[in-house]
């Protein structure tokens, strides 16, 4: 079973019974086995996150006393404009980011896949930038943004269109770093489909052929039919991705989320607020938000991709 | 016809993946061209094989320091979350306990946490326990991976139930079962999530970025990023930077190609 399987249904345990009298004993093994991962999880994901709520609670002072803060952060946060810009933009980021993710992920799987040399050597270099750094990368692609010297806006003169401001222009900047991300992060959504398409019987490909279906029919009525689950998960996936979207934003404006806030994300301001300004608990109960936000959306992702998704 | 089909469709994929080394290529020759070759209109794509920036980059900066940061952060993670992955995995496998369904969901949970919600505690907890600007505070929130519990429990399922019988008829206890048998029989599995945990430290930076403010401890991608947001016009200096954080991930990449994208097929994505 694989972590697709554990994300969208609840896997079958495959426990094996044990009455007897050695039961005390494998539980105290069990206890042993357990205590170091949990008591990782515990110090560094399950007590921080109840915390993390906590801190918006309460307001702290240079001289490391606490004060209850009520509902005051939260008040602050929703008479902030920049934080509803900072939401406003990471939505319209989300919503560029997973349609296009989708279909672009689609069509190269599509593309690429087949068991030869030249399409493995191909399909190596889509997921490539993947395991790339995004600071790293970000650099080439600044310089491929370049107004004046970026090889973008040279391709954009060579057909005849008007060149574009890229990052420097508060419409462009959001869809610049949209292409970025499709770019670094496509790979692997395109390496878990091939594998999801891989896995489909030959035969039944093969006897829609002999049937007379061609090469579209087979890829809408049988080939996407059957990998939804793989697509559903990439929805799901893209979407909490794209809402927590931070490396990307901070390499590619220079940590400022410029021009004009147009790519200021909702993490990055909360980043902003706690560690430029040193306001946390005012960044807490904006995560807190944030977090709210994205358990809502992937909620709602998963009742909608339950209703599309085909299980065999 | 067929085989005209196949050659236009084969010439699209070599296009397209050679379309995602460009952004990657284009930083390389910027930082190995001559200088009067940077600012030029249309861009320069045949490198002058000059690597003076290079040196002049490495040596105005402390890119070795951070380095050995990375690997030495990396490398501790390795071992501590291995450990710990094997233990687990071990467990929820191999030894019959009540709880084994609420211990599987705790897992599943982790997965549903945003990880950028538990900057903010886990800064605090740092500052407390005095961690903040060490590699420690770098090191300790990735000591457990639940993606490679995931991987390693999936493996594990797929052996053979009849070694674990017959190792418990002969009196093997479970130490002595892990020792010998699931962890040679693991190796590759085990292997791949040792390369994970290596790509997910080198690329990581929020969490290093909010933690550390010395480079005396920070990894490269912070350094890189102090780079960028200091010095942003200097373009070939960037961009020899860039390759010292991205050729290694390159790499290994090419070393271990199998591997990773036999991990990443079977992952979710999941770094750490």
């Amino acid at each position: 079973m694989s972590v697709i399987d554990a994300f969208v249904r609840s896997p079958a345990q495959t426990a094996a019974p044990s009455p007897g009298p050695s039961r005390l004993r494998e539980g105290i093994w069990a206890a042993c086995f357990l205590a170091p991962t949990f008591a990782f999880l515990v110090a560094f994901v399950y007590a921080p996150a109840l915390l993390a709520f906590a801190l918006a609670f309460f307001n702290f002072h240079p001289g490391g006393t606490a004060s209850y803060a009520g509902l005051s952060n939260f008040h602050a946060a929703l008479s902030d404009p920049l934080f509803w810009r900072s939401m406003a933009n990471t939505g319209l980021y989300a919503l560029m980011m997973v349609p296009s993710t989708l279909v672009l992920s689609v069509a190269l799987a599509a593309l690429l896949h087949a068991n030869r040399r030249l399409f493995r050597f191909a399909q190596s270099l889509v997921v490539l930038p993947y395991i790339t750094p995004a600071v790293g990368t970000a650099i080439g692609w600044l310089w491929m943004y370049n107004p004046n010297f970026g090889i973008l806006n040279a391709l954009l003169r060579d057909v005849g269109l008007r060149p574009i401001g890229w990052l420097n222009s508060p419409e462009w900047a959001m869809p610049s770093v949209v292409l970025y991300s499709l770019w670094h992060g496509i790979g692997f959504d395109v390496l878990i489909l091939l594998s999801a398409m891989s896995q489909i019987p030959e035969g039944v490909l093969e006897s829609a052929r002999v049937d007379g279906a061609g090469p579209w029919t087979r890829l809408f009525r049988i080939t996407l039919p059957l990998i939804s689950p793989t697509l559903f998960f990439i929805a799901v996936m893209t979407t909490i991705g794209s809402l927590q979207a931070f490396a990307q934003v901070y390499a590619l404006s220079l940590s400022g989320g410029g021009p004009e806030n147009a790519t200021l994300t909702a993490l990055l301001y909360i980043y902003q607020q706690a560690f430029t300004n040193g306001q946390f608990s005012y960044a807490a109960a904006m995560a807190a938000m944030l977090v709210i936000c994205i358990f809502a959306v992937t909620a709602l992702t998963r009742w909608i991709g339950h209703r599309f998704t085909f299980y065999q | 016809m067929r085989t005209i089909a196949y050659g236009l469709r084969a010439a699209a994929a070599l296009a397209l993946g050679l379309a995602f080394l460009l952004p990657i290529y284009i930083a390389f020759v910027t930082s190995i061209d001559r200088p009067q070759d940077v600012f030029v209109y249309p861009p320069h794509l045949v490198p002058d094989w000059n690597f003076s920036v290079w040196v002049q980059t490495w040596q105005g900066n402390t890119w070795m320091f951070a380095i050995l940061n990375t690997v030495v952060i990396a490398l501790t993670t390795i071992a501590i979350a291995l450990a710990t992955t094997v233990l687990c995995a071990y467990a929820l496998v191999y030894i019959p306990f009540r709880g084994r369904a609420a211990v599987w969901t705790a897992l599943l949970a982790v997965l549903m946490i945003p990880e950028q919600a538990l900057l903010i505690p886990n800064f605090v907890t740092m500052a407390k326990l005095h961690l903040v600007d060490t590699r420690i505070a770098q090191i300790l929130p990735y000591g457990a991976s639940v993606f490679g519990v995931f991987l390693l429990r999936q493996h594990l399922l797929t052996l053979p139930r009849e070694y674990h019988d017959a190792a418990k008829i002969d009196g093997c206890g479970h130490l002595a079962f892990l020792w010998r048998i699931v962890l040679p029989l693991s190796r590759p599995v085990l292997f791949t999530i040792a390369l994970y945990i290596f790509i997910g430290c080198w690329n990581s930076l929020i969490w290093p970025l909010m933690v550390t403010s010395s480079p005396r401890v920070q990894p490269i991608e912070v350094l890189l990023s102090t780079f960028l947001t200091q010095d942003s016009s200097n373009w070939q200096g960037l961009s020899a930077a860039a390759m010292f954080a991205t050729l290694p991930m390159i790499a290994l990449f090419i070393l271990f190609r199998r591997p990773i994208l036999r991990g990443l097929s079977k992952s979710s994505g999941i770094n750490g």
